[in-house]
């Protein structure tokens, strides 16, 4: 039998290891195991990266650090008062709700960077409200799916930090390069929803009042300096991406401490809903005490501990790829469609169908190194492809059969998971149309960038 | 040489503390040997330890995740304001952190084995009957031993090569590299003590009738 041949039992082989649910690590650990003692590689190698992934590059720390942001920011109190502002500021209209809970998931997004921390963090908390509001369940927690796809592109972004990584750009212009796409995914998204809302009659209006959405911007201020300090800090180059995560985590730290000690000393009652609430009681969250923060970083580590490795394995499986000849067959392929968009759609049909079955991470670590170059090949810019291989990649989260966001909105919404499949569709939709718009027009994603 | 003798080389290199001569006894198909029984008898010891002493089993991982997590973020933080407010920046602010990275996460992937908090597509294994369940279950449990074998061995002969040739933490002047990578084949021994824990809860759920899969918490207990 030839290599060829055994390669393609043992890939046939983890594709039913993945089917029978085998963690998606072991999978990819399996592959990268049988492939090695075909091709007569040492395993050392694979334990070598597995040490060396993590220090290869100060970037890649912006992952834990903007992933345990997402938790700060939760725990505090900011997230809810980011996402009480998107109500207030798009409750008039039919399916409000739900886009303000796409509108708070972008906001989230602007301060975290993880997909499952925002549809988590903004399916708990909104999902009750929009049921008890008149919307379908199914509905609720595919919104709450859906929106989590931004948090990969707005930035702060994890995948961006890994992309960067990995092709040696600079983080800092991705993450400038995802706003407007992120911004757009969010609007886009919010055309569906009060288009599916419309239909169905979901949803309770609720008359636009300036001054509720001026209290509740009031309120949100911590949340709206955090957004703003990572995007300075970021924009004029006054800290790395890693540092500007460093900083976030520390503002929120610093304002939820600081939170709880105000309400303490001034008795402040930390149960009363925004509207119960003076203007300078709107000045501090519910905040956390030092207690708290041990809990709170052990949950941002458990979700690190399932990405990182997930990263590492997936590096090792690059390289083998790579040996086998991976990259030479799909440059070859794609090149030989001919021309600029036969091998961009291409390209990204590759990206789409890999998103289906596979987590972003890995699709991104495997796929970018090879697709990069064939892209930079036919004259697209590196920056602009990234945000159309990671808008892609963010669609994958709700792509069945494998689209981690559907699983994270079951599991905070209690909703079974072939149930809310259906009402993913109208956020596919937006989301592929979106994406086809910021593929063919660079300047949505290039023209924020610092002069280049 | 036969596999024991060479077992044997590779234990008086540990021994006698010699990182040239164990990078030479590593070298040897003993290695794996010496991996398979400190996977099963190490990690089986600290099973029985986690039973023995319910604190252990609760905190021991927790301590390491936090405790490295926290001090990546004081460490950049304190960085920025160490640059911004006294023009000052300590040369290893870069370096440790991405080594307490990697302990973070490979003791946050031993974790997530004991809470079977790896993602993965679950979706036919729920559906299937108790016995194709726990056949799963004994699945994931074979590899995860299997793969930590694989990384305690070529993990330590890693640790081994950066003390062989005395590898300092850059920015620094007397921190060693090993000291930070030998928690790697640690975390693994340790994963190997969750998978006992697992293989014998699952084994008793599944004499005992009690549900085999249970919902994954993020932040749940282990």
């Amino acid at each position: 039998m030839t290599d060829a041949s055994v390669i393609t039992l043992i890939s046939l082989g983890v594709t039913a290891l993945f089917m029978l649910g085998v963690p998606v690590f072991l999978v990819i650990a399996a592959w990268v195991v049988g492939c090695s003692a075909v091709l007569g590689l040492t395993l050392d190698n694979m334990g070598a990266e597995l040490l060396n992934v993590f220090n290869k590059g100060f970037a890649l720390l912006a992952m834990p650090l903007f992933i345990l942001t997402g938790d700060l920011i939760n725990k505090s109190g900011i997230a809810r008062r980011l996402s009480d502002f998107a109500y207030a500021c798009l409750g008039w209209l039919r399916g409000g709700l739900a886009m303000a809970s796409l509108g708070a998931c972008g906001l989230f997004a602007a301060i975290s960077g993880s997909n499952s921390a925002t549809t988590a963090t903004i399916g708990s908390m909104l999902h009750p409200e929009m049921v008890k509001g008149g919307y379908d369940e199914r509905f609720s927690a595919a919104t709450a799916a859906a929106g989590g796809t931004v948090g990969i592109i707005i930035p702060p972004s994890i995948i961006f930090i890994v992309y960067g990584f990995l092709l040696n750009l600079p983080i800092s212009d991705l993450f400038v390069a995802g706003i407007l796409p992120g911004a757009l995914m969010v609007i886009g998204m919010q055309l569906a929803c009060w288009i599916v809302c419309q239909l169905n009659g979901w949803g309770h209006l609720i008359q636009f009042q300036f001054n509720r959405a001026l209290k509740t911007a009031f309120g949100a201020w911590l949340g709206f300096f955090a957004i703003g300090l990572v995007l300075w800090g970021i924009y004029t180059g006054k800290f790395s991406p890693t540092e500007a995560a460093g900083v976030t985590v520390g503002f929120c730290i610093i304002a939820g401490l600081v939170s709880w000690g105000v309400n303490k000393i001034a008795g402040l009652d930390m149960t009363k809903s925004w509207e119960e609430k003076s203007y300078p009681e709107m000045l501090v969250v519910e905040g956390f005490t030092l207690k708290d923060i041990p809990g709170i970083t052990m949950r941002s580590a458990q979700i690190t501990g399932v990405l990182a490795p997930l990263i590492a394995i997936s590096v090792v499986m690059q390289q083998i790829l790579s040996l086998l000849g991976a990259q030479v067959f799909i440059t070859d392929f794609l090149t030989g469609l001919g021309g600029y968009y036969p091998v961009l759609f291409a390209a990204m049909a590759i990206v789409f169908i890999s998103g289906m079955v596979l987590e972003s991470l890995p699709v991104t670590i495997i796929l970018a190194p090879i697709l990069a170059p064939v892209a930079a090949g036919i004259g697209v810019d590196p920056i602009h492809f990234s945000v159309i291989f990671l808008v892609g990649a963010s669609i994958g989260f709700i792509t069945p059969p494998y689209g981690l966001n559907l699983y994270v909105a079951s599991g905070v919404t209690g909703v079974a998971y072939f149930r809310l499949l259906k009402y993913t569709v109208p956020y596919l939709i937006a989301l592929i149309s979106v994406w086809i718009v910021v593929a063919l027009v660079p300047e949505i994603s290039l023209t924020m960038l610092p002069a280049r | 040489m036969s596999l024991f003798s060479e077992l044997l080389v590779i234990i008086k290199s540990v021994l006698a503390q010699d990182p040239w001569a164990l990078k030479s006894a590593l070298r040897s198909d003993a290695s794996w040997l010496l991996g398979f029984f400190v996977a099963f008898g190490g990690g089986g010891a600290i099973a029985f330890l986690y039973k023995r002493l319910p604190v252990l089993d609760k905190y021991l991982e927790r301590l390491f995740m936090v405790c490295s997590y926290l001090s990546i973020a004081l460490i950049i933080f304190w960085g920025v304001i160490d640059r911004f407010v006294f023009s000052n920046q300590q040369p290893w602010s870069t370096t440790i952190p991405p080594l307490l990275f990697m302990i973070m996460a490979w003791f946050g992937a031993t974790y997530n084995v004991r809470l079977r908090a790896h993602l993965s597509f679950s979706e036919f294994r729920s559906r299937m009957g108790r016995t194709g369940q726990f056949a799963c279950l004994c699945l994931d449990n074979a590899l995860w031993m299997g793969f930590a074998i694989i990384v305690i061995v070529t993990t330590f002969k890693a640790v081994v090569l950066s003390a062989s040739n005395f590898q300092i933490v850059l920015g620094t002047d007397n921190v060693m590299q090993w000291w930070f990578l030998a928690t790697a084949p640690l975390a693994f021994i340790l994963m190997a003590a969750r998978v006992i824990e697992n293989f014998t809860e699952d084994y008793s759920n599944f004499r005992n009738d009690r549900p085999l899969l249970k919902q994954t918490v993020i932040g749940g207990d282990a």
